[in-house]
């Protein structure tokens, strides 16, 4: 025995060409925008993995330290103490880093550096050896006689992995200057980072600089996923009360407003190209819907004859609406998530950006991956196409005079 | 006894811009429950129009319908839907079944709309279905019956909802002479054992002979 629902199931299957061709762009529609919010969330947590874990999720600094120029006055003094602090109220990763604006030579060559002194959690430290290290190794923590340079700075200064490397940082607080053998070769995306950067351990950092400071406190967290960050909005406000005076806590975000601005753009436009696959698909259904209403207004008109009111034949046409769409759906949704559960292994994209993407901070491998709300969004695209293309015929049909109807020839 | 339906002065006049068409000038009638009425008169004489009147399938320019004590001609398109539904059943000249429906679910259709439970449906449709000998083709789509056995789920339909009153537009119109008679007859036995009522148009003199009255109309008039 039939009901309203199989009714209409049964009257979209009349024509079964159309409603295929119909049911497919909505598919299709269906299929696309999974896969694009899935690539995008791939993006999105690649980007922000790689950028968390260059510059940390949360960053103490001095208050203000764009506006100031003098290195002494970007210390943070007892960093140590500052550290501990903030070890006892978060369970995040710490790195402590001093950065050094200095001169560094070979024998026969110098070159002006952005001297980092850091020391680093384990886990952190093997992440950055396995992402930057091409040869040798970085400095152990406490060692006050090795360095790492850029591999391209090693070249321009001419020196090889256990040659001499003279540091000179005038009007510092520390020494001013030291030797230190170099250990290892370090690789980044950006060549220009690449020829300026060289790496200490803290504490001779330290001993060269500043004593006992730091110009940066990093925060890890243990996030893998872009959605997860805003549990940084509840953390940030309890840490930065507890810093005391002169110190600042400021998020990923506030130390890259450009790339969080990208993040912030991502999703909306996705979900702007999505709405333009679901229009067009939309029209396709608004057709077919409005050609079965044509061809099929005798029969509307019997049905309104019998006594069915204009809410029950609204409900059949945006009924028929619906299943068309959700048919589509059904099938795109299956061969959207095959496609992304077939590619959440991972797959590169460096033939797709070349080198370029990691100046960018772009991933070398995504894995696709659907975010919680990924699904429900393209169920209320597919919901609302159904709906929104229902609406003109439904209104045709409800205002159906019976008798003109059932004379009605297309 | 109080008529099941009842039209007082009834006019209908078409208008196509400024052209007017009488099709009813000032017809009254009514029908007692249990009579089985024939409208006969040539085309163009107003049958249609008024069995579409009765039936609140489309409103009067004048006059007055009544169905079951309660005036109707002034009803919203709702009001006239749901008595529709719920008072009157319709059987068409061109059969109209719903093509992607079994017999027995068209048979059902009037129940479904009214939301009646699945089991009560199939009941009362195989019940009519019964009557008119169509049990076993209860699982057959109209295009797998003939034109009689089209309109015999017709009449099903429209009895499966037990309605106050059946109104029937031609109903042998598309049917050859012996299909036809044997559809009247099927109405006439309704009629006689369930006291159904009902109200149909021709223009087939052998079919009058199977009446208890006749309404002659010309040029929308009652013959006298």
């Amino acid at each position: 025995m039939f009901n309203l629902f199989s009714l209409s199931w049964r009257n979209i299957w009349r024509h079964r060409g159309r409603s295929l061709m119909t049911a497919g762009a909505v598919g299709l529609a269906v299929f696309f925008t999974l896969v694009y919010l899935s690539f995008l969330g791939a993006m999105e947590n690649g980007i922000y993995n790689n950028l968390t874990a260059s510059v940390g999720h949360l960053q103490v600094r001095v208050e203000g330290y764009r506006e100031k120029r003098e290195f002494r006055d970007l210390l943070i003094p007892n960093a140590a103490q500052v550290e501990a602090r903030l070890a006892t109220q978060t369970q995040a990763s710490r790195v402590v880093a001093l950065e050094i604006p200095a001169l560094v030579a070979g024998e026969t060559r110098s070159r002006g550096v952005l001297l980092i002194g850091d020391q680093r959690p384990p886990e952190l430290r093997e992440r950055f050896v396995k992402q930057s290290l091409v040869e040798g190794r970085l400095p152990e923590a406490g060692d006050l006689d090795s360095i790492a340079l850029g591999a391209s700075l090693a070249r321009a200064l001419k020196v090889r992995l256990g040659d001499a490397v003279y540091v000179y940082a005038p009007g510092t607080e520390g020494r001013g200057a030291g030797a230190y053998r170099l250990v290892g070769l370090l690789r980044f995306p950006d060549p220009a980072i690449e020829a300026r950067s060289a790496y200490l351990a803290l504490a001779a950092a330290q001993e060269l600089a500043a004593p006992g400071s730091a110009t940066r406190i990093e925060l890890h967290f243990p996030f893998t996923r872009y959605s997860q960050d805003a549990q940084l909005d509840t953390v940030q406000p309890a840490l930065a009360a507890s810093l005391g005076p002169g110190l600042s806590l400021e998020s990923w975000r506030e130390a890259s407003p450009a790339i969080a601005q990208i993040f912030n753009l991502l999703t909306p436009l996705v979900l702007i190209f999505a709405a333009i696959f679901f229009g067009l698909a939309g029209l396709l259904v608004v057709n077919t819907i409005y050609l079965g209403l044509l061809e099929r207004t005798r029969e509307f008109g019997v049905i309104v004859a019998l006594g069915a009111g204009p809410g029950q034949v609204t409900r059949m046409v945006v009924l028929e609406s619906l299943l068309l769409c959700s048919s589509g759906a059904l099938v795109g949704g299956l061969l959207g998530l095959l496609t992304i559960a077939a590619l959440s292994g991972g797959f590169s994209l460096e033939a797709l950006y070349g080198e370029v993407g990691s100046v960018f901070g772009l991933p070398e491998k995504v894995y696709l991956s659907l975010r919680a709300w990924d699904i429900p969004i393209t169920l209320a695209y597919t919901l609302l196409t159904g709906l929104l293309a229902a609406w003109w015929p439904a209104r045709v049909a409800a205002r159906l005079e019976p008798v003109e109807a059932m004379r009605f020839t297309a | 006894m109080t008529p099941v339906l009842q039209v007082k002065e009834l006019t209908k006049v078409y208008r196509v811009d400024t052209v007017e068409t009488p099709a009813l000038r000032g017809v009254s009638l009514e029908v007692h429950p249990g009579e089985f009425i024939a409208l006969a008169g040539p085309s163009g004489s107003g049958k249609s129009t008024l069995l579409h009147l009765m039936g609140g399938l489309d409103k009067p320019t004048s006059g007055e319908v009544w169905l079951g004590g309660q005036r109707i001609d002034g009803l919203s398109k709702a009001q006239l839907s749901n008595l529709r539904l719920w008072n009157v059943g319709f059987v068409f000249q061109a059969y109209n079944l719903i093509p992607v429906l079994t017999a027995l679910e068209n048979a059902a259709f009037v129940l479904e709309l009214r939301d009646e439970p699945r089991e009560v449906r199939e009941s009362k449709a195989l019940q009519a279905l019964e009557t008119l000998g169509m049990k076993d083709l209860a699982h057959r789509r109209p295009n797998q019956l003939s034109g009689g056995q089209q309109q015999r789920v017709a009449v099903a339909r429209a009895l499966a909802a037990r309605p106050k009153i059946i109104l029937a537009d031609e109903p042998t119109a598309n049917l050859d002479s012996k299909t036809g008679l044997a559809l009247i007859e099927h109405m006439r036995t309704l009629n006689r054992e369930q006291g159904v009522t009902f109200v149909f148009s021709t223009h087939d003199p052998r079919l009058l002979e199977r009446v208890d009255r006749i309404v002659r109309l010309e040029d929308g008039q009652i013959a006298a």
